[in-house]
C-alpha cells in the first residue's frame, strides 16, 4: 500500500513537474522576446537575459543605490567597457545571488561591482526565510517570475521607461544639507546573518566562474555612516576582497550634494553618477584587464544606445 | 503570516505535518498546541497573554462549574425530596453566577479592547453637546490576532458546560488547544467544543486522502482569494475611499465588487482553513453553503458565515427566547394580542440582541450596527408580511418551487446582500448613506460594459480573470447546491479526470493569481474583526 501511494505521489509530482518545466520555457522565452515590455522588477531580469550571449564584461549588482550610481553608457564613452546594472529597487541578497546566477548563464563577465546596501537589508527571520525558497523557486521556474506575462495578450505591450544597460537617467535635483555624515568611530554596525551567508555563496560563485568581486559602497548620506564603512572594511579584509567606500572620497570624486542627488542624498542623480562612473571606470583600467570594444562591430548598438544617452542628456 | 502566504502553505504546514507525524500518537496534541502558539506569536507576538489568559479562564471556569455539579449530586444524594429542590436551586445559582464571572470577564477583555474606543469617542461626543468633559481619552490599543474568534469559541465552551451537554476538559494543556488551534484563531470557523475537541486530541495518523483532499482544498481557496478577490481589492479601495468623486453605476459596481471580493476571500481563507484541519485529519466546520442562493434575507444568513449564525442562534436566541420575560409576554399576548402579533413581538425580542451583537462583533463602529439593524429589520419584515405574501401567492396562482419565481427571488436577495454589504464597507454609516443615495444620482446601464470600470487600478485581463474566475466558482457552487460539496468529492473520482482537476486548479493559481511584482498583499478581511 505504501509503495502504491509513493509511485502515485511520484507520478504526481513528475507530472507537475514537467508541466511547470514547460510553462517556464514557455515564459522565460517570452519574456525575453518581449524583455522591454516586462514591467516592475523582473524587468532587469529579462533584459540581463536579452542580451546578446558573452557581450558583458562588468556586472553591477545590488540595491538602488546601484543603479543610481554607476552609469554603463559613461563607462562604454569613456573606456569601451561593456557593463550592465543589474539593480533592482529593494533588491534582497537572495535576488543579488540568483541575479549573478541568471547572468551567468548567458555572459562571462570579468569583474562583478557589488554595491553594499543590500549587505544591511533584513526584512526579519520569516521573511528572509520565505525569499531563501521563493528566489530558487524563480530561478529553476521562471514561470513564478513572469507568470503575469499572459496579461500582455488583453492590455497590450507597454514598454518601460528607457534604460542603458540597466540605468535610468534621472536628472532632478533635490539636494540634501551635504553635512559631513562619515564620522569616524570605532564601532560596526552588524551584517546580518542571511547577507553573509549569501555573499559566501556570490564570492564563491565568482571565484568559481574566475570573476573579480569588487564591493562598492555608493555614496548616500541617508544609507550609510561609519559603522557600516567598519564592518564592510573588516567583512572585505578578511574575505579578502577589495571594498572601495566612496563614501569617504566624496570630495576626491567631486559629489556636490546641492547637485548631485534627486531625493534628499538618498540616490544619486545622473550627474552624481558620472562622477562615480569616472572614478570607478579609472579604478578598474588601473587593477583590471577589461577590454575596450570600441569599433567591435558586435558592440555596433552599444554606440548607437550612447548616441542616444548622450541626446536625452542634452535635452 | 497571513493562511494565504507561501511561508504558511509551502513552510509552515509542511514542517507542522512533519514533526507531527514524527511524533508518538499521544503527544501529537502537544505538536498542534506548541505550532498553534508559534502561529499565534509570529502575528501577535507577546499579545499571546491574552489567549493564554482566556484559555486558562475558561479552563478554570469549566472545572469550577463541573466541581459545583459534582457538589450537587453528593448534596442530593443524601436529601428528601424537598431538600433536593432547595439544593438544586441553590446550585444552579452558584452555577450561573460562575457562569456570568466567566463571561463577563472574557468580555470585558474584547469591550476594552475592541470598544473601548468607540464607547470614549461617543460618550465624549454626547457630552460634548452639553458642554461637559469627559475624563477617558482615546488611545492606541494593539488586539491580538481572532480575539473575536476565540472568545465567543470559549463562552460557547462555558455555557455548554454550564448546560451539561459537555464534559469540562480537565487538561489545561489540551483547552489551550481547543481555543488556539491555528487554522482556525485567525477567521474562525468558530467551533464548537462538541465538534472539535476529539478529532484534535486524537493524534491521527497523516493519511494520503487527507494530505490530498486537504491540499486540493486549500489550492481551491487560495483560487478564490489570489484570482478573484485579491484583483478586486484595488477598484474596491479606490471608489470605497473617494465615494465623494463617484456615483451612478460606478457606485453601484463597487457594492458588487466588494461583495464578491470578501465572499471570495472569506470563503477562500475558509477552504483554506478547512483544509489545513483536513491534513491532519481534523474535520472543520463549514463556514459556507453558496450564499447567493438564498431566496431571502434570512436564508442568506443560514448560508453565510455559518457558524458565527449558529452561536447567536444557540447562546442569544434561544437563550431569550425562553427567557422569563419573553415566556410572560407570550402568555400575555396570547391572551390580549392575539397569535400573529405574539409572534412577531416574540421574534422581535429574541433577534434584536442577535442583530445587535452581530453588528457590533463585526467592529466598534456604527455602520456595523446598522448593518446588524439592518438585517433586523429586513427579517423581521419577512416574518410580518409572511401571510399576506403567501395569500398574494395563492391568489396569483404562483408556486414557490417555480424556476422564475426562484431566480425573482434570489435576485431581491442579491440585491439586499450588495446593499447591506455597501454600508458595511463603507468608512462610517453616513458615507453609506452618501454612496447608497449616489446609486440613483446619473446612474447609466452603459457604464457597466463601456469601458468605465476599467479606470480603477484593474486593467483589461485582471477584469478577465476576475469574471473567469467567478464563473468557474458560480459552476462549482452551483453544482455543489444540487449534488452536494463538489471540491470534497473529488477523491472520489477516478485518477486520471482527478488528476487533470488538480494540475488546471494548481496550474491556474500558479499562473493566473495576482501574486509577485506588480501585485500587493492584501490582508484578510475577517482577521481584522
Amino acid at each position: 500500500m505504501k509503495m502504491k501511494i509513493l509511485r502515485r505521489c511520484t507520478a504526481f509530482f513528475l507530472i507537475l513537474g514537467v508541466l511547470l518545466w514547460a510553462c517556464s520555457v514557455w515564459t522565460d522565452r517570452l519574456a525575453e522576446d518581449m524583455a522591454d515590455s516586462v514591467p516592475g522588477r523582473n524587468h532587469t531580469v529579462a533584459k540581463i537575459s536579452a542580451e546578446p550571449e558573452n557581450t558583458v564584461d562588468l556586472l553591477i549588482l545590488g540595491d538602488s543605490e546601484s543603479h543610481t550610481s554607476m552609469s554603463p553608457m559613461e563607462l562604454w564613452g569613456e573606456s569601451g567597457v561593456s557593463a550592465y546594472v543589474c539593480g533592482q529597487s529593494g533588491q534582497r541578497i537572495q535576488e543579488t545571488y540568483y541575479m549573478l546566477k541568471k547572468a551567468l548563464q548567458t555572459q562571462s563577465p570579468k569583474a562583478v561591482i557589488l554595491e553594499t546596501n543590500v549587505m544591511f537589508r533584513d526584512p526579519g527571520f520569516f521573511r528572509n526565510l520565505q525569499t531563501c525558497f521563493a528566489e530558487p523557486l524563480r530561478y529553476y521556474m521562471p514561470v513564478f517570475r513572469y507568470h503575469s506575462l499572459w496579461k500582455m495578450i488583453f492590455d497590450g505591450q507597454k514598454n518601460t521607461e528607457d534604460d542603458y544597460k540597466g540605468f535610468m537617467i534621472r536628472n532632478a535635483v533635490d539636494p540634501c544639507d551635504g553635512e559631513e555624515y562619515m564620522k569616524e568611530t570605532t564601532e560596526r554596525q552588524e551584517i546580518p546573518e542571511f547577507a553573509r551567508i549569501y555573499m559566501e555563496k556570490i564570492t564563491e560563485l565568482c571565484r568559481k566562474n574566475d570573476i573579480s568581486l569588487v564591493l562598492m559602497s555608493a555614496p548616500s548620506p541617508k544609507n550609510y555612516n561609519y559603522r557600516k564603512h567598519n564592518a564592510l572594511q573588516e567583512y572585505a579584509d578578511a574575505q579578502g576582497l577589495p571594498y572601495i567606500d566612496l563614501n569617504l572620497k566624496t570630495k576626491e570624486i567631486g559629489i556636490d550634494w546641492k547637485q548631485d542627488s534627486y531625493d534628499k542624498g538618498d540616490h544619486l542623480n545622473v550627474y552624481g553618477a558620472q562622477k562615480v562612473t569616472a572614478y570607478m571606470g579609472k579604478y578598474l583600467k588601473e587593477n583590471y584587464d577589461l577590454p575596450d570594444h570600441r569599433g567591435d562591430p558586435k558592440y555596433a548598438d552599444w554606440d548607437q544606445m550612447e548616441k542616444k544617452y548622450r541626446e536625452k542628456l542634452n535635452l | 503570516m497571513a493562511y494565504n502566504a507561501s511561508l504558511y502553505i509551502f513552510i509552515f504546514l509542511p514542517i507542522c505535518l512533519a514533526v507531527y507525524q514524527m511524533t508518538p500518537e499521544k503527544h501529537r496534541w502537544k505538536v498542534l498546541l506548541g505550532f498553534s502558539w508559534l502561529f499565534f506569536y509570529m502575528i501577535s507576538g507577546k499579545l499571546i497573554v491574552y489567549l493564554l489568559g482566556t484559555t486558562l479562564l475558561t479552563h478554570y471556569i469549566g472545572i469550577w462549574l463541573t466541581w459545583l455539579k459534582t457538589r450537587e449530586q453528593m448534596e442530593i444524594g443524601n436529601a428528601d425530596r424537598m431538600q433536593k429542590k432547595e439544593i438544586k436551586k441553590k446550585y444552579q445559582k452558584k452555577r450561573r453566577a460562575v457562569l456570568f464571572l466567566g463571561v463577563l470577564i472574557l468580555l470585558s477583555v474584547l469591550a476594552c479592547l475592541k470598544y473601548y474606543n468607540f464607547f470614549v469617542h461617543n460618550t465624549e461626543m454626547i457630552l460634548d453637546r452639553f458642554s461637559l468633559a469627559f475624563p477617558l481619552e482615546t488611545r492606541q490599543v494593539m488586539m491580538p490576532i481572532g480575539i473575536s474568534f476565540y472568545t465567543l469559541q470559549a463562552i460557547a465552551y462555558m455555557a455548554d458546560v454550564y448546560w451539561g451537554k459537555i464534559q469540562a476538559e480537565e487538561n489545561p494543556g489540551r483547552m489551550a488547544l481547543f481555543l488556539g488551534f491555528f487554522p482556525q484563531i485567525m477567521e474562525g470557523p468558530i467551533c464548537r467544543y462538541s465538534d472539535t475537541a476529539e478529532s484534535l486530541y486524537q493524534g491521527k495518523s497523516l493519511r494520503y486522502e487527507n494530505i490530498s483532499d486537504g491540499y486540493v482544498r486549500i489550492f481551491w481557496g487560495l483560487f478564490k482569494k489570489k484570482i478573484v478577490a485579491d484583483r478586486l481589492a484595488a477598484p474596491v479601495g479606490v471608489i470605497f475611499g473617494h465615494y465623494t468623486q463617484y456615483h451612478g453605476a460606478v457606485v453601484a459596481a463597487a457594492a458588487v465588487a466588494y461583495t464578491v471580493q470578501l465572499y471570495m476571500e472569506f470563503s477562500g481563507c475558509m477552504d483554506i482553513v478547512i483544509g489545513s484541519g483536513k491534513l491532519f485529519g481534523i474535520s472543520l466546520p463549514e463556514n459556507f453553503r453558496q450564499p447567493f442562493c438564498a431566496r431571502n434575507a434570512s436564508e442568506f444568513w443560514r448560508r453565510w458565515h455559518i457558524t458565527l449564525g449558529t452561536w447567536f442562534k444557540t447562546y442569544i436566541f434561544y437563550p431569550v427566547s425562553v427567557s422569563g420575560p419573553v415566556k410572560r409576554w407570550n402568555q400575555y399576548g396570547r391572551k390580549h394580542a392575539g397569535k400573529y402579533v405574539t409572534n412577531l413581538v416574540t421574534s422581535a425580542l429574541a433577534l434584536f440582541p442577535v442583530w445587535l451583537c452581530n453588528g457590533l462583533w463585526h467592529g466598534a463602529k456604527w455602520s456595523y450596527i446598522f448593518y446588524g439593524m439592518y438585517y433586523f429589520t429586513l427579517i423581521l419584515l419577512g416574518t410580518a408580511v409572511k401571510p399576506v405574501r403567501e395569500r398574494i401567492l395563492q391568489a396569483c396562482h404562483i408556486r414557490e418551487d417555480a424556476p422564475y419565481w426562484r431566480v425573482l427571488q434570489i435576485g431581491k436577495t442579491w440585491v439586499i446582500i450588495f446593499t447591506g454589504e455597501l454600508f458595511f464597507r463603507a468608512d462610517g454609516f453616513r458615507a453609506g448613506l452618501h454612496m447608497f443615495r449616489s446609486i440613483f444620482r446619473g446612474f447609466d446601464i452603459r457604464q457597466f460594459w463601456d469601458g468605465t470600470l476599467l479606470g480603477f487600478g484593474m486593467g483589461r485581463a485582471d477584469l478577465i480573470a476576475v469574471a473567469a474566475g467567478c464563473i468557474v466558482v458560480a459552476v462549482v457552487g452551483s453544482v455543489s447546491e444540487r449534488k452536494g460539496n463538489v471540491i470534497g468529492r473529488l477523491g472520489k473520482v477516478r485518477t486520471p479526470l482527478r488528476w487533470c482537476a488538480y494540475y488546471a486548479l494548481i496550474l491556474a493559481v500558479f499562473l493566473f493569481a495576482a501574486y509577485g511584482d506588480g501585485y500587493q498583499a492584501v490582508d484578510l478581511i475577517y482577521a481584522g474583526f
